[in-house]
């Protein structure tokens, strides 16, 4: 298990050294000039020209690369060409914001999945299976961006019990928390529960097959202690990998809810940034998210590990 | 001349953020996508649910105005710095607005009123003008307003070191050294060349053009730096999520503002936007869009109010080669197009139709009895058939604002034979590469490019269409629209002021440069059960010294 993990740890920083070339590269072919972005498209040529030396973009790609790469690895992120502050602390502030929204979404998460999941696995190809089933993965083919207009539509603008912002205003406390935040949530929460149900259901379904289910039930063992005691914990085991991609999704890719729910998160900046040919803020920001994603995945897989005493201890998966 | 505060939408100003929301849904088309969510369904829903009459216009304070309250205003966060120098925008521009004031503001009417300046008068070629300053007045940190103030922030705009915003609008009119003080209160101005209408660029007309202290070194996001001498002060500013304002105490018009303070919040979706106006998360927007707010008006406390503006989508044809260098094809275009459509359809059914040259009716020169050009089928085929053209075939060079405005002129073109391909391109691509050489805004042989509102019509006409003027897209050159224009701007004498402006518009009614098919309206949405007082403007500019509680 330690050698797993130092060598996954050690695997990080190349994967992020092969993102910031990849960002970098894209960033180059997208088109549009960043001075002309912060002067106006009628600002006097010789001004634009005289901005893009400023901020050094008649260098060389290379050459910049090369500056930013060092800075960023010495912990100097830059000033936004756009916004003109400091990128660490706008990214981290972002970040953080970012990270609430995706954390609340998870933890209303995986209790919602699991039990719908482990319900149909139970009740399979009956009633209760069928609807849980389908209007999960209806709701899952619905963009964010549909139900959150529904929901908004309905709740804020018609029967105004909740507001359409998810950002807290100054002064407000926990439970004004709750309410902004519910909307963006149950959106995110009914895009994802389909897939990670549908994993546990499978998963149920596969371990009530199982001959040790049967033995415990030929033994006289009560349903719900053989639920809790034996299916529940494996049929978990095909849900992690489920969780730990809907995890990576919230953690970088709110962009849509963000934006309806006038949450500036990280995915907003992303956008902003790559839009505008901000490259600090680019970079830095990619590069962050790199990082999450790929702790995500070595959560996950650490999580599939513990779970799973088949690969953990390094025998075959049958 | 201002920058059109950002590329325009048609008929609207300011913020690219719908380009966000779209190429944040890879896939999803801007088309299908607001058919989905946007102001289609929304607004579809919004009134259906929503009872009562429409109701459309301005809100008069009717009898003493109450003190007090925050008005809460939503709008899209600038996408860069808020610098009354560099901004460009129209959030930027309207939160310096709501900070600080001009010598003359510039009212929906177009007309001047006095602010930091009371009376202002030229010699009689108007090159050299006098401008008095208002006695009394302080900024907010309690400074007191001087003509070396004055003096000290045109000149920051005038050097071009600054990279002001402003610059291209003083053009060949006010240079580096032109600005005099010679008492406290009297500013002169001397000019480089007579200009008649040199009052609206020293107004909210040259929206730049604000007052701020000797020592103003460049950021409007902080209270400290943020001094000015308008109705509120601020007093917090977050890049991501919004601003704070309060009253001013020291405000020279004595008795305003009525408000408390002002509180802004960023929207970086128009719809988000929109939605918070109608549940009440917010009372007002900076710049509302008729297209997105105008279904609303009526439907429970909205009230969307409408004034006449001179924004405008010019199609631009490129005169110097074929096939548009032959002047009955680009009559044959202009004959084309059903004007009344697209003002209703893409222009949201606000403003008033084009006649292809740059005299909007709002202008108050602008000459009346041109005939108005309409869609004429026989006349397109009888031009094409002078011109000897058999099918005429081109391309149309637009970005996403223009995006609906394109699909129209093609549909409405192959009515007559004519066949448009279309060849939208990224803004930064639109815009970018070299402005004197391959530029696809002006060098591609017909465009579709926003512009905001201009104050006073030379400021379109001279830049738009003079000799190898700045802009000058359609490579257009008239030697006698050249000279009118000069003694446009030369002349005092209305009549004769009158007379150059018809050589201008008939000349260009005839040789169709550029097509104007409409001219944009402005709106700004409120809710009328919390606010009244507030205004729609034509450049979608802020004075909300006189908004009170309903």
């Amino acid at each position: 298990m330690t050698r797993f993990l130092l060598r996954r740890l050690a695997a990080i920083p190349l994967t992020l050294l092969v993102v910031s070339a990849l960002v970098f590269t894209a960033t180059e072919v997208l088109p549009g000039d960043v001075a002309r972005t912060v002067l106006g498209r009628e600002a006097d040529a010789a001004a634009v020209t005289d901005l893009n030396r400023q901020l050094g973009l008649d260098q060389p790609v290379l050459v910049r690369y090369v500056h930013w790469l060092g800075d960023f690895v010495s912990g100097r992120w830059g000033t936004s060409y756009t916004r003109h502050s400091d990128v660490r602390t706008l990214l981290l502030d972002r970040l953080g914001d970012s990270l609430l929204l995706a954390l609340a979404a998870f933890v209303l998460l995986v209790p919602v999945a699991l039990g719908l999941g482990l319900l149909a696995g139970l009740y399979r190809d009956r009633l209760l299976d069928r609807v849980i089933s389908g209007v999960t993965l209806a709701l899952g083919a619905i963009p964010e961006f549909v139900t959150g207009v529904v929901l908004m539509v309905v709740f804020s603008v018609n029967l105004h019990w909740l507001p359409t912002s998810a950002r807290l205003s100054p002064g407000e406390g926990p439970v004004e928390m709750l309410r902004h935040f519910t909307l963006p949530v149950v959106s995110l929460v009914l895009l994802c529960t389909g897939y990670v149900a549908r994993h546990v259901r499978t998963g149920t379904i596969a371990v009530l097959e199982g001959p040790y289910v049967r033995a415990a039930r030929l033994r006289g063992h009560s349903e719900r202690r053989i639920v809790l005691r034996h299916v529940l914990r494996n049929a978990t085991v095909p849900a992690t990998s489920a969780l730990g991609i809907q995890l990576q999704y919230l953690l970088g890719g709110l962009v849509v809810v963000e934006l309806l729910f006038n949450y500036p998160g990280v995915g907003d900046l992303l956008l902003r940034s790559a839009l505008d040919k901000d490259l600090p803020t680019l970079q830095a920001t990619a590069m962050v998210l790199g990082v999450l994603y790929l702790l995500v995945v070595l959560v996950a897989d650490v999580a599939y590990r513990l779970l799973d005493p088949r690969v953990r201890l390094g025998g075959a998966v049958a | 001349m201002p920058g059109p505060l950002n590329g325009t939408a048609p008929g609207t100003t300011a913020d690219d953020l719908p380009r966000s929301w779209r190429e944040a849904l890879p896939g999803t088309s801007r088309r299908g996508f607001l058919a989905a969510v946007g102001a289609g369904s929304l607004a579809a829903l919004l009134a259906a649910c929503a009872p009562g009459d429409t109701k459309t216009g301005s809100s008069k304070p009717t009898g003493p105005a109450k003190r007090g309250g925050t008005l809460r205003v939503g709008t899209p966060p600038p996408p860069t710095s808020v610098d009354p120098v560099t901004a460009y925008d129209g959030s930027a521009v309207a939160l310096i607005q709501l900070v600080a004031d001009y010598l003359v503001w510039l009212d929906k009417d177009f007309g001047l009123q006095p602010r930091l300046a009371t009376k202002w008068k030229s010699d009689k070629d108007a090159k050299k003008w006098t401008f008095t300053l208002r006695e009394g007045v302080t900024f907010s940190d309690g400074a007191p307003l001087d003509a070396e103030t004055v003096k000290a922030s045109f000149d920051r705009l005038l050097d071009p070191k600054n990279k002001s915003a402003a610059l291209s609008a003083f053009g060949d009119i006010l240079a580096e050294g032109g600005v005099t003080a010679p008492d406290s209160s009297t500013v002169v101005f001397t000019l480089k060349r007579p200009y008649v209408d040199f009052p609206y660029l020293v107004s909210a007309g040259n929206y730049n053009t604000v007052i701020l202290k000797k020592r103003y070194k460049g950021d409007f996001t902080k209270p400290h730096s943020a001094i000015g001498t308008g109705p509120f002060v601020l007093t917090s500013y977050d890049a991501s999520k919004g601003a704070s304002f309060v009253r001013n105490k020291r405000y020279w018009n004595k008795g305003k503002p009525y408000l408390d303070g002002v509180e802004v919040t960023f929207y970086r979706d128009e719809q988000a936007d929109v939605a918070a106006l109608q549940s009440g998360d917010i009372d007002t927007q900076f710049l509302s869009k008729a297209q997105l707010v105008k279904p609303l008006s009526g439907s429970g406390d909205v009230v969307v109010d409408e004034v006449k503006s001179t924004n405008l989508t010019l199609f631009t044809l490129r005169t110097d080669q074929a096939p548009f260098d032959k002047k009955e094809v680009r009559q044959a275009v202009a004959y084309a197009l059903d004007r009344s459509a697209l003002r209703k359809g893409i222009g949201s059914d606000i403003g008033q139709l084009g006649n292809d040259h740059l005299f909007a009716p709002a202008y108050p020169t602008a000459p009346e009895d041109i005939p108005q050009r309409a869609q004429d089928k026989k006349k397109v085929k009888d031009l094409l058939k002078k011109a000897g053209v058999k099918h005429l075939r081109f391309t149309l060079t637009f970005d996403e604002p223009g995006k609906d405005y394109a699909v129209a002129v093609q549909s409405q073109l192959k009515e007559s034979g004519i066949t448009v391909d279309l060849d939208q391109q990224p803004s930064g691509k639109f815009y970018g590469g070299d402005q004197k050489k391959d530029t696809p805004w002006l060098f591609a042989a017909a465009t579709l490019v926003g512009y905001a509102g201009r104050p006073v019509p030379s400021q379109l006409v001279a830049p738009l269409v003079t000799s190898d003027a700045i802009w000058n897209g359609a490579k257009y050159s008239n030697p006698k629209v050249d000279k009118a224009a000069k003694a446009y701007d030369a002349t005092k004498d209305e009549k004769e002021r009158a007379a150059q402006a018809r050589i201008i518009a008939e000349a260009l009614h005839e040789d169709v440069p550029v097509i104007v098919s409409y001219w944009g309206g402005a709106v700004r949405a409120y809710n009328s059960t919390r606010f009244t007082g507030i205004e729609a403007h034509p450049s979608q500019f802020v004075d909300f010294s006189g908004v009170s509680k309903a």
